[in-house]
């Protein structure tokens, strides 16, 4: 597994990479020549005090925003750069179903009930026949602990059920890479846990994450790698155990500090 | 008027004429609805069309309509827009092209104000899973928006029904008229005119509680 920062050669052979990445908001810089390759079976945690620009990054990959400079690629192929070529979009539009994302408010759409909100696109986007979908979904249900909700509307579920469902939601694309958007920390700490649990036996069979928290256990237990990020750049990198126990920086040590009793 | 002597019973005696006018009030009013739902989409769409020539057509229009009195729109209609355009239009039809433009612009906002209750990351989380645009509007954003929309149709409807008495003044037969044309035959403005508040308010008051519950059902959601 690559530790070492990513090279452009790197990012070719990643299954998605953001690449010189910067994007500014009108006159602010949000983030700055980001170059970051995940690959196969990664899950690469990243990390960093608020305003740093996380979101913004994940929200690049998961193609919600578009690069100011530099590029998104998947598996080798420019998937988002700030001129959205015609050749870029269809890249997109094929390859963009394969990146899952779980955003911090679950973002469940409230008229459908927990089976419909995970076939929808299965259904619609994947043209999967709505029998095999329905077996589908039952099944992840039982993988996330909720085959009893299925036709229960998402009001009536915890914070916790709630993004355990959408991370159901997110599964039935098969997506080959997970985006997690704090996922957790929208709720109470019991429901912390049910969630970070579905996550880490999601990262045992091997499904490829990037996930930004604040839980620093589950990054040091979980994470394959920590991406310390701090004023819209990527400033340290490394192993989780040489990370949390070695910083580099100053600033990786600063904000680790905080989380020291 | 300590010795005016009320005489009700030209009510019931002339029924049947008062309640042809309801009729046509409903009438009027359901058909004015229909179309208004129809042309408030139009607008709304304009409005928040990526195409600006567009958009600035339906803001115009929105913006004109609300800003000017119903009562001129109608004459307008009635009286300049058949010598403009050279044709013929009866005072019926005048009535329903006026309320129905009149109602369009309001219902429009109720529509965007719908639609702009949906969260952004509804849409977004469609988007990830490659749901196209045209599919996020169908299955997400409308099926949401529509909700919220129908207790602002439904307050537009109350407003219909009470604005089609406007009518009388182009004589169009609805119940506002035929009070006019009754009083004026028996002169018993009073109990004519009385009956007909009476009416409106009959039906437009429980439909504007029930719109109201309906709002707090929805905003408790
Ligand atoms: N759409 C936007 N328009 C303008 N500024 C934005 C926008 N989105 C984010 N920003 C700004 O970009 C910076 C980085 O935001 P971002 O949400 O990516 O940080 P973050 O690391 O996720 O922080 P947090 O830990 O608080 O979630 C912030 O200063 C934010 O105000
Ligand atoms: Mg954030």
């Amino acid at each position: 597994m690559s530790t070492e920062l990513a090279t452009p050669a790197a990012t070719k052979t990643a299954l998605i990479a953001a690449e010189a990445l910067s994007k500014s908001f009108g006159d602010v810089q949000v983030l700055s020549g980001i170059d970051l390759a995940i690959h196969p079976q990664e899950v690469v945690c990243m990390i960093g005090p608020s305003g740093s620009g996380k979101t913004t990054l994940l929200r690049c990959l998961a193609l919600l925003e578009t690069p100011s400079l530099g590029c998104v690629r998947m598996e080798g192929q420019i998937i988002s750069q700030p001129d959205q070529t015609r050749a870029v979009k269809k890249a997109a539009q094929s390859m963009g179903r394969d990146i899952g994302m779980v955003f911090q408010h679950f973002n469940l759409w409230p008229h459908m009930t927990v089976l419909q909100n995970i076939i929808e696109a299965p259904v619609r986007v994947r043209k999967t026949p709505r029998a095999k979908a329905v077996a589908e979904a039952e099944s992840l249900l039982e993988k996330v602990g909720l085959s009893d909700k299925r036709d229960v509307y998402p009001a009536r579920l915890s914070g916790g059920q709630q993004q355990r469902v959408a991370i159901a939601r997110a599964l039935a694309m098969r997506p080959k890479v997970l985006l997690f958007d704090e996922a957790t920390s929208a709720l109470d700490p019991e429901l912390k846990r049910e969630v970070l649990l579905v996550m880490r036996a999601l990262a045992g069979e091997g499904m490829t994450m990037v996930v930004v928290t604040h839980e620093m256990g589950f990054a040091r237990n979980v994470g394959t790698r920590i991406v310390f990020m701090d004023e819209g750049a990527i400033v340290e990198e490394g192993a989780p155990r040489a990370f949390f126990e070695t910083p580099q920086t100053d600033r990786a040590k600063r904000f680790l500090r905080q989380f020291e009793d | 008027m300590g010795g005016y002597r009320f005489r009700w019973d030209v009510i019931p005696a002339n029924l049947e004429f008062l309640l042809s006018g309801l009729q046509q009030t409903l009438y009027i009013s359901s058909i004015t609805l229909v179309l208004a739902m129809i042309g408030g989409m139009i607008i709304a769409l304009l409005d928040m069309s990526r195409f600006l020539p567009f958009r600035m057509i339906g803001v115009a229009w929105g913006e004109l309509i609300r800003n000017t009195p119903i009562l001129v729109q109608l004459l307008w209609i009635y009286y300049v827009l058949p010598m403009a355009l050279g044709i013929n239009i009866n005072a019926w039809t005048a009535l329903v092209i006026g309320l129905s433009v009149y109602s369009s612009a309001f219902i429009a906002e109720a529509y965007r104000a719908g639609i702009q209750a949906v969260p952004v990351g509804h849409r977004e989380a469609a988007r990830v899973l490659g749901m196209s645009s045209t599919q996020t509007l169908f299955r997400i954003v409308l099926p949401q928006a529509v909700r919220m929309t129908l207790p602002p149709l439904a307050a537009n409807f109350v407003q219909l029904i009470k604005f089609s008495s406007l009518g009388a003044v182009i004589s169009v037969g609805e119940i506002t008229r035929r009070g006019m044309e009754l009083s004026a035959s028996i002169f018993r403005p009073l109990e004519v005119f009385t009956f007909i508040a009476i009416v409106y308010f009959v039906i437009c008051w429980p439909l504007a509680m029930a719109i109201r519950a309906w709002e707090r059902r929805l905003a408790r959601r």
